[in-house]
């Protein structure tokens, strides 16, 4: 079971200044991440994406988090 | 663990080889879950031909392959003329902002996509046949 709180600050520690938002989509194990960061302009979103997720590596390595959605804007 | 050099050359083989790849849970006439089912929906809906490889049978060795590849662990992928697209989510938002049927070379598809819809046969999709070795 993924803590909320704690992928949120995982993500805001990784991505300074980032708006974070993180839901529960059902079953605590699948999660949506809204991420808005200015670092995001002009990177692909598959950067952005990557970005995101390694931010929370080991919390998909020791499987808390079984699916991440991650939507990721620019300010 | 290194990825298996072989699976991965099948791997590159493969996403060089279709103009329009989706490594999914599943195949598209009954998807395994709910993201590879999602991206289904979006391709038949463009009408694009697609190759769809089920990565069930070897989930574990075919992460290794697609994270040393492109730093991409999860499923379903998508690839278009050898390029990683992404997953669900960036598959989803393209098509809205029209980017997928740019990049697909498709008339952009009106309506929404309605949720967990069952997928009929006889799509766009032609599933390449995928030995493991």
């Amino acid at each position: 079971m993924a803590d909320l709180a704690e992928i949120k600050e995982l993500i805001e520690a990784a991505l300074p200044g980032a708006q974070v938002e993180v839901l529960d989509e059902g079953g605590g194990d699948h999660l949506r991440a809204i991420v808005t960061a200015a670092e995001f302009e002009g990177i692909s979103r598959i950067d952005q994406h990557r970005a995101v997720r390694a931010a929370v590596k080991e919390r998909f390595d020791d499987g808390s988090i079984h699916a991440l959605s991650i939507q990721t804007e620019t300010p | 663990m290194a990825a298996d050099p072989q699976l991965k050359e099948q791997v590159q083989g493969l996403i060089a080889d279709h103009p329009v790849l989706l490594f999914m849970k599943g195949t598209p006439e009954a998807p395994r879950c709910g993201f590879s089912m999602r991206v289904v929906q979006v391709l038949e809906a463009a009408g694009a031909e697609y190759g769809a490889i089920d990565v069930l049978p070897a989930l574990q060795p075919l992460r290794e392959v697609t994270t040393e590849l492109y730093e991409w662990p999860t499923f379903p992928q998508l690839y278009v003329k050898g390029e990683l697209v992404g997953g669900c989510d960036i598959v989803e938002e393209m098509l809205d902002s029209g980017e997928l049927a740019e990049l697909l070379e498709v008339e952009q598809p009106d309506a929404e996509i309605p949720e967990a819809d069952r997928i009929l046969p006889g799509g766009s999709q032609t599933s390449p046949p995928m030995q493991l070795g």
